[in-house]
């Protein structure tokens, strides 16, 4: 495949100050800098003048400016540096003392002159290898916070290629990161479109084909209006396929086509769209189970996994811990924790990953204590993951209601009170509340229709504030049922 | 090193091999070079030179 091969070299235009008293060494520095923004100063007024004003990438310094100058070059060294310029010193006289005293004064690279057209190439190559490496650690500071060595050269590796148009997985567990690298990627690609999302899991066929493709009004009950799908909207940028072993056999064959002719017809038209776009996958799930049970085409495979990235969970990646925790809370009341705290937060397997491990921060940042201490860690990580065992789960109410009730109706009110509860922290929105619950719209819709019909003898004497309220132009169709009809204008 | 006047004999070689460097790889530009640039080039590595004989000559009469 072509894109396996496709790395990218990109080589970016510098502003480069040359300090050179010599006009025949001024032409050969032109020369061996042609295709960057270079300036030159003669004498060391100009280039200080030069250097005040902080406007380049890097310079080099002639260390003698003139046939009677007293080494002024290296006075400059530290103007260079306080200007965060890269600053490269050039001498016709590379004796030990002044290599040393150039490097005793802050210059980042010494080079004897003579050999102009390797030199210069060398030292420009050593400039973007440190620039590289400096974006890259800021990377893993501000962006995808990791001090795990194998993850970061995971991530850099992915990086180097977030300019082509390489089709990239991602592979890992819930919570990992999969979602933020993917973003990442896109914000790294320099590309002018969107990071258009889209969670296969959260849709019935029909509506993630509606989802993707877009669709003509009338095309179906509900389409009232034409709506861009989301290949659409990637035009340009970054198409991101989360939970793809949720996409039916029969989508996959679909986009699979569109992604290589990059050319589709929305739902109910045949006028076909055109959109240029770089997809990226995520899956939790095991890959290769997915492809041996047949739940995922190896045609499709093929075209999506030009890089495949295993995004470790955060128990593989301990150290990652505190360094993500002073991330978290960085805008915030920042955490100290007793070493016993410490220990605990350590021995933790975290099954939740990196999100556990947010809201664990968020908890305990909302929370007064002074200095964390083990217990709240532990009283706060138990209120974070569901009990063990399958009793503790459930309380003597939910017990009795069962009784009375039946399983059935049992199961539901528990649905019904979760959904309810997510719906109500998401503003009613419902894309969050299944991506958080991990469920279908099929299930939140059920779930709906139930607490419509619980609460309407409520709304008939009195009017409520809605706890939920649909709006039913969101309402996506649902497959072969009436469900849409029943739901419209359904407030809760 | 730069606070004291540095020895005649040093700032020679220094000079010296500075000019020296620069006419090395003007001789690598003008393998490449375009007529017009050529003529340039030879001008200015003319001009080097001369410019090496004077400071050499400077330096005789000083001693
Ligand atoms: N390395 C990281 N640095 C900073 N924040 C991170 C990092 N990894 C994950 N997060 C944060 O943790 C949360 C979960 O991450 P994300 O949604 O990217 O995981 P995911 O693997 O896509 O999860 P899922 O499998 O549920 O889709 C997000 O709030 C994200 O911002
Ligand atoms: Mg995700």
């Amino acid at each position: 495949m072509w894109y396996l091969f496709a790395k990218v070299v990109s080589m970016t235009k510098l502003k480069i100050l040359a300090i050179e008293d010599d006009q025949l060494f001024r032409k050969v520095m032109a020369s061996q800098l042609a295709g960057h923004t270079v300036d030159f100063a003669e004498n060391a007024v100009s280039a200080r003048k030069k250097l005040e004003t902080g406007n380049y990438d890097l310079c080099f310094i002639d260390l003698k400016l003139g046939d009677q100058d007293n080494y002024s070059g290296l006075k400059l060294i530290p103007l260079a540096c306080s200007k965060g310029i890269y600053s490269v010193v050039m001498s016709g006289h590379d004796s030990q003392a002044f290599i040393e005293k150039a490097h005793e004064l802050g210059c980042n690279d010494f080079y004897a002159k003579g050999n102009e057209e390797n030199n210069i190439g060398q030292v420009l190559a050593r400039f973007c290898r440190r620039k590289e490496k400096s974006k890259e650690e800021n990377v893993f500071k501000e962006h995808f916070v990791t001090e795990d060595p194998a993850t970061k050269a995971t991530i850099t590796e992915a990086l180097k290629y977030a300019p082509s148009d390489l089709p990239i997985l991602i592979l890992g567990p819930s919570g990992t990161g999969k979602t933020s690298l993917a973003r990442l990627i896109h914000d790294f690609s320099r590309r002018k479109g969107e990071f258009v999302a889209i969670n296969c899991a959260a849709h019935t066929e029909e509506l993630l084909e509606a989802e993707l493709f877009g669709y003509k009004k009338g095309a179906f009950t509900g389409a009232n209006e034409t709506r861009k799908g989301k290949l659409l909207l990637a035009n340009k940028g970054t198409l991101f396929l989360d939970e793809i072993g949720a996409m039916s056999l029969k989508m996959q064959t679909k986009l699979l086509k569109a992604i290589e002719e990059q050319t589709f017809y929305p739902v109910g038209s045949d006028a076909p769209e055109t959109s240029s776009f770089r997809v990226i996958s995520a899956t939790l799930e095991d890959l290769q189970s997915l492809i041996k049970e047949g739940r995922l085409r190896f045609d499709f495979f093929q075209r999506i996994h030009g890089l495949t990235i295993r995004l470790k969970p955060l128990s593989e990646r301990k150290d990652d811990i505190f360094p993500l925790i002073s991330f978290f809370t960085r805008q915030g009341r920042r955490l100290s924790f007793t070493q016993e705290a410490k220990t605990e937060l350590l021995g933790y397997n975290w099954p939740g990953s990196v999100r556990e491990l947010k809201k664990l921060a968020d908890l305990l940042v909302a929370g007064d204590e002074g200095r964390v201490q083990a217990d709240t860690v532990k009283r706060l990580l138990n209120s974070l993951r569901p009990e063990e065992g399958a009793s503790g789960f459930t309380t003597d109410e939910q017990y009795r209601f069962a009784l009375r009730q039946g399983l059935n109706e049992a199961i539901n009110r528990f649905i019904d009170g979760i959904i309810e509860k997510s719906l109500k922290a998401h503003n009613n929105r419902k894309y969050a509340t299944m991506r958080d619950l991990k469920i279908s719209s099929r299930m939140l819709y059920d779930s709906l229709r139930r607490l419509r019909v619980a609460l309407r003898p409520l709304r008939k004497n009195k009017k409520q504030t809605p706890a939920v309220s649909i709006n039913p132009a969101n309402i996506a169709p649902t497959s072969g049922s009436n469900d849409t009809k029943a739901e419209e204008k359904v407030v809760v | 090193m730069t606070d004291n006047q540095p020895e005649p004999l040093e700032q020679l070689i220094h000079d010296v091999n500075s000019k020296c460097a620069s006419l090395k790889s003007a001789v690598q530009l003008l393998r490449n070079a375009s007529d017009d640039e050529r003529r340039e080039l030879l001008e200015l590595m003319a001009q080097q030179a001369e410019a090496l004989v004077k400071i050499i000559v400077e330096y005789k009469n000083q001693q």
